[in-house]
């Protein structure tokens, strides 16, 4: 998946006017933000690593820094949150304030030194699958909006879908297993894990889409190859770059 | 916002609130001996003591690691996990729970190191408000004496170092306690605090409390069902030791 790396022609990026969701990170001057933050949400076995692997090299080619943040990755409390899970014993505010806990730090400590200093940050997942999780296992909307009101609003968002049909393939093709939480297995939807995988993905897939009308992003048909699926978020990156 | 009363519980929450060094751990531990040498049914629960989150919180704090809106959700999590593992449960079985420290504690503290109030109290909007609340009124240098008088040194964030007040702990810890007290106090109406003048000595106290709390809770309702048959006396010294780590956990928080 080589691509010829356009000669000398680095777009230097449009600054855009920058906002929290709600009541922000205190003490937080949002002037000196100068960098993107890029969204790619999406199920497990939509294609998110793929295609942020592919943005980076695309992105680094046409002359741009990169940072990489995902959840669960933060140096408070992945570890903790990671053996609470495996356990199985966190009820569901819980697990989601220690979800929220390990996005402010990833926020405040990764992604907006990274904008400060003008990088481009890939997410991959943002507050939508955390909300959509929640909101799942039965949460209050406000409540979630009213938490994460502390997330900066991304330059751009694509949710790669996939019926949980092909979603199911795909797991299968790469691990031959369905993992507990992303078969909802938690909920008790089914004790069968297979039915369980499927309504659950089935019920984020809905909830994502009562998401995308208040926060906008963009639903990509992620059943295409993985070059035509990038090409169009590269094009749609390029106009984020350009101002457009 | 309703308490626990109102929603329909039978059992009843007790919150003690206060300045580091007021001296309420001090009081609810009197009230839950008091309570427990009755055989009422009681459970105690402490900010900041969920074994699961625990060990974060004290990664971060060693470290540096927070900034007031990590510090406050991580102590959210905390407060979460238990609630509704220990005291949801706990409430709907009957029992008296006694909390030192409940949300107040945050509404005051993140709102001093400047986390919007209306975000906090959000977080917090799925707590049920304690059925009594109080809240211990200490002077400034009472209760920073009384901190120092049990170890030698501040410790970072209780002196809310983080804040860049001043680069003296000492100054510090008197600017922070002293907007954590006018936070407290423009919360005392709209939350029906119980203010104890935490000035007096430690009997005065406890008078006041042990007579409140029987006015107000109607404490017959929970006594053990019935004492078992042959039930072992306490071990006075394992009481003793219980003790010393409460007061060692309650100075360190």
């Amino acid at each position: 998946m080589k691509r010829a790396p356009r000669k000398n022609h680095i777009v230097v990026p449009f600054r855009s006017e920058r906002r929290f969701y709600g009541h922000g990170i205190p003490r937080v001057d949002l002037e000196k933000v100068a960098g993107k933050l890029i969204v790619v949400e999406g199920a497990d076995g939509s294609g998110r690593s793929t295609q942020i692997a592919l943005l980076v090299q695309s992105l680094e080619g046409s002359g741009h820094a990169t940072v990489q943040v995902g959840l669960k990755r933060s140096t408070l409390v992945s570890e903790e949150l990671d053996r609470a899970q495996q356990g199985n014993i966190l009820s569901r505010t819980t697990l989601s304030l220690f979800y929220a806990t390990d996005f402010a730090d990833q926020l405040e400590n990764i992604i907006l030194p990274a904008l400060k200093a003008g990088f481009i940050v890939l997410a991959d997942r943002y507050i939508y699958t955390l909300m959509a999780r929640d909101m799942v296992r039965g949460m209050d909307e406000g409540w979630l909006k009213n938490l994460y009101g502390i997330a900066l609003e991304p330059d751009a968002v694509f949710y790669l879908n996939v019926p949980p049909e092909e979603l199911v393939q795909r797991n299968f093709a790469k691990n031959m297993s369905l993992d507990y939480w992303e078969s909802g297995m938690d909920i008790g939807l089914s004790r069968d894990m297979f039915d369980s995988f499927m309504q659950y993905q089935r019920a984020m897939e809905q909830t994502f889409r009562h998401l995308q009308t208040t926060y906008g992003f963009t639903i990509v048909d992620g059943m295409r190859s993985a070059d035509v699926v990038n090409a169009e978020l590269r094009k749609k990156i390029d106009h984020v770059l350009a101002g457009k | 916002m309703k308490t626990f009363a109102e929603l329909g519980f039978p059992g009843r929450l007790i919150a003690v609130e206060g300045l580091d060094g007021s001296g309420k751990s001090t009081q609810i531990y009197l009230l839950k001996r008091w309570l427990e040498l009755q055989d009422f049914k009681v459970y105690f629960s402490e900010w900041n003591s969920s074994e699961i989150v625990k060990a974060a919180t004290s990664k971060g704090k060693k470290r540096e690691l927070l900034t007031p809106t990590t510090f406050s959700l991580i102590h959210a999590t905390d407060f979460a996990d238990r609630y509704e593992r220990h005291l949801v449960p706990l409430l709907r079985a009957g029992y008296l729970v006694l909390c030192d420290r409940y949300i107040f504690t945050a509404f005051a503290r993140d709102v001093v190191r400047g986390c919007p109030p209306e975000w906090v109290r959000g977080i917090y909007d799925f707590a049920a408000l304690p059925d009594l609340t109080f809240f211990f009124r200490a002077d400034l240098e009472v209760s920073l004496q009384r901190i120092l008088d049990g170890r030698p040194q501040l410790k970072y964030f209780e002196a809310g170092m983080d804040l860049r007040l001043s680069t003296d702990m000492y100054e510090s810890f008197r600017i922070f306690q002293g907007r954590m007290l006018e936070q407290y106090l423009a919360m005392s109406t709209e939350f029906n605090f119980l203010v104890v003048d935490a000035n007096q000595l430690v009997e005065a106290q406890q008078v006041m409390v042990r007579e409140l709390v029987s006015q107000r809770i109607d404490l017959a309702r929970f006594r053990h069902a019935e004492r078992l048959p042959g039930r072992p006396p306490r071990d006075i010294q394992k009481q003793k030791k219980e003790r010393a780590r409460e007061v060692e956990e309650a100075t360190f928080e």
